[in-house]
């Protein structure tokens, strides 16, 4: 186990900057998670992390060790792949003792640790199988196995849930979870899917365009993004923007004159962050009434969805707008373009700096 | 889903008459060996002979230096695999694997060489060997065979090493070989089919080879191979079609075999299980 320094690392092709100076210290067992879209270099950084793509610039310490330009062989790391990759032609065996036989080790003592992280893994069963007759989830715990069995300085994961169907990520996730917490190896883990980041990390890598966004825990991503980008990203259903007008301390949103709580100097355009649960249903210090034009039921809850002036509305997974969403508690039916009115604390909004999109 | 009736009669008549297109020459192969030469200038021909002369493979073999010729032709293909098979994996591998400024129009301008009849390619070909004392040499075979089968088998190793994740060599890295060991330890065992089947084609190739042997070794009967040896029983003024067949089955045997022998590795689908 080791802590991980990445100083000021960075890729090009070309022109083509696909991660600006990525700086990075991590503890000692800690796991931390980049995420972000397609695109936005956390998988770069992870294959820089492992050797597998040179850095155009910087340097990276495992441990007291600058590894910048070892091989990945040399780094004493192990990586988990979204894929598995998994040499088809050996068994289960010998792909989770593979690394060990690289490295040159005792043949009794590669059978010994095989064996534990076999049954660590429950893949005992299995290790006299080839990996293509394994299911999904058996493959990704010989993946693992082959991990943990080198007993490395640090566990790199590729997006490995993302082949799994969603009952068996679930579960899979908190393996890894108990995993970690079981040998305590520093893990970088990279998604795409802000509920793996959010579960697993200690500390969330939030990265956009080949730039990091925010560094912090889960807990204090959510509560205090730094910028409209983390905060539209994090939370499910998204935060719901607004382009606004703030002056002297008065905001003007859901046609009404709000009185910020909190002090602010800042004059005129503002984008208005507010979280869809922190809406109610009825009256709350700030009320406003709206027509749904959508109303969505997952049981006790209903994911209402209504239009307002100066929303900003970027589109869905579907490429269609729904508008800005309301998550409130309610177990009966809420008819559709029938007004109801919905509350907010104002004490709960996000200002973010109409330009830059930073927090105010 | 069950098959109509209809649906049936097609399949099997396809099959059967695709079956008797290749079949046919093999079985008339067969048949005008065994035939005496007054039945095979008869007409309507007889589809099987009324007395098979089933001792001419004897007398082929006592009368002509048949072995050696398969041993020659032999020698030859094993040559040109294994030089040209040397060549064409590290070169699709490398074109599969390394993006080089050039590299595609490199691998492009490698196929252009199987676009040159061999012919064309037989005069420049004797004038190197000649200045080099090569001719009348086997060498001369396992160099001009491989010159028509490196182009073609490295695209063929290029696009069979393309299905192979990358991943697997950056795993196999990971767990601490060098990228030549991730090739040797991972990427070719699973390659095999496609390395078999290019084996195959390479071997082929060169077995079923004329003009080069015609043109380096007419002089050398000691080097000729089969495909050149059994144009030599063909007589000025008299020819006798059914020696000439009861040796081209001795050389068919061995291309058999060898189809026999590597079917099993040209299964496709060793892979599967690599990914999800």
């Amino acid at each position: 186990m080791a802590n991980i320094s990445i100083r000021n690392v960075s890729k090009s092709y070309g022109a083509l900057n696909v991660l600006q100076p990525f700086s990075l210290e991590i503890e000692n067992g800690e796991f931390v998670v980049l995420v972000g879209p397609s695109g936005c270099g956390k998988s770069t950084m992870l294959k820089i992390l492992a050797g597998l793509e040179p850095a155009s610039g910087g340097q990276i310490f495992i441990g007291e060790r600058e590894v910048t330009d070892l091989a990945p062989g040399d780094r004493d790391i192990a990586m988990v792949f979204q894929n598995y990759a998994l040499y088809p032609h050996l068994t289960v065996r010998q792909n989770i003792g593979f690394g060990l036989k690289m490295r040159g080790t005792d043949k009794t003592e590669i059978d010994r640790r095989v064996d534990d992280a076999a049954r660590i893994l429950e893949v005992t069963p299995y290790l006299d199988r080839k990996p293509k007759d394994l299911s999904g989830g058996q493959r990704q715990r010989v993946a693992l196995g082959r991990a943990i069995v080198r007993q490395p300085q640090a566990f790199l994961m590729d997006e490995p849930l993302s082949n799994l169907d969603a009952k068996l990520r679930v579960h899979m996730r908190a393996e890894i979870g108990a995993l970690h917490k079981r040998i305590g190896v520093t893990t970088v883990y990279v998604t795409h899917d802000q509920v793996e980041a959010m579960t697993m990390a200690d500390r969330v890598v939030i990265m956009q365009g080949g730039l990091i966004q925010q560094i912090a825990a889960p807990d204090e991503l959510f509560n205090n993004p730094a910028n409209l980008f983390v905060a539209g990203f994090i939370g499910s259903p998204g935060m719901n923007f607004l382009n606004a007008e703030l002056r002297d301390g008065q905001l003007t949103a859901f046609g009404q004159q709000i009185s910020l709580p909190r002090a602010t100097t800042h004059q005129g355009p503002v984008v208005v962050g507010l979280r869809p649960e922190h809406l109610t249903l009825g009256e709350g210090p700030v009320t406003f009434r709206v027509r749904p034009t959508l109303v969505e039921s997952l049981g006790s809850e209903k994911y209402v969805y209504f239009e307002a002036e100066g929303a900003r509305i970027t589109d869905g997974e579907d490429g269609k707008s729904k508008g800005l969403i309301a998550r409130v508690s309610h177990s009966g039916t809420l008819p559709r373009n029938e007004e109801i009115r919905l509350g907010f604390d104002p004490a709960q909004l996000y200002l973010f700096d109409f330009k830059t999109g930073e927090r105010l | 889903m069950r098959r109509t009736f209809a649906q049936s009669l097609a399949l099997y008549a396809t099959v059967i008459f695709t079956l008797l297109m290749i079949l046919f020459p093999v079985y008339w192969l067969v048949v005008t060996a065994l035939s005496t030469t007054n039945e095979l200038y008869r007409l309507p021909p007889t589809f099987w002979p009324a007395d098979p002369q089933w001792d001419i493979f004897a007398r082929v073999w006592a009368a002509k230096p048949i072995l050696m010729w398969l041993w020659n032709s032999m020698l030859a293909a094993v040559g040109s695999v294994a030089l040209s098979m040397l060549v064409s994996v590290s070169a699709g591998y490398a074109l599969s694997r390394y993006s080089m400024r050039g590299g595609a129009t490199m691998g492009l301008f490698v196929l252009t060489a199987k676009m040159l009849p061999a012919t064309l390619l037989v005069i420049p070909l004797f004038s190197i060997f000649s200045s080099f004392g090569l001719i009348g040499s086997l060498w001369t075979l396992v160099l001009a065979h491989s010159t028509m089968i490196i182009p073609f088998a490295t695209w063929m190793l290029k696009g069979y090493f393309d299905t192979i994740p990358k991943e697997l060599e950056q795993a196999a890295m990971v767990d601490g070989c060098s990228p030549i060991g991730a090739m040797v330890r991972v990427v070719l065992p699973i390659a095999t089919p496609g390395l078999a089947a290019t084996a195959l084609y390479a071997f082929v190739l060169s077995w079923a080879d004329y003009a080069y042997a015609r043109t380096f070794l007419v002089n050398s009967p000691d080097n000729w191979t089969a495909n050149l040896g059994i144009t030599t029983m063909q007589g000025e003024y008299v020819t006798y079609w059914n020696d000439i067949s009861a040796a081209s089955v001795f050389i068919a045997l061995p291309i058999i075999a060898i189809y026999l022998f590597l079917e099993r590795y040209l299964v496709g689908g060793l892979t599967a299980g690599a990914e999800k």
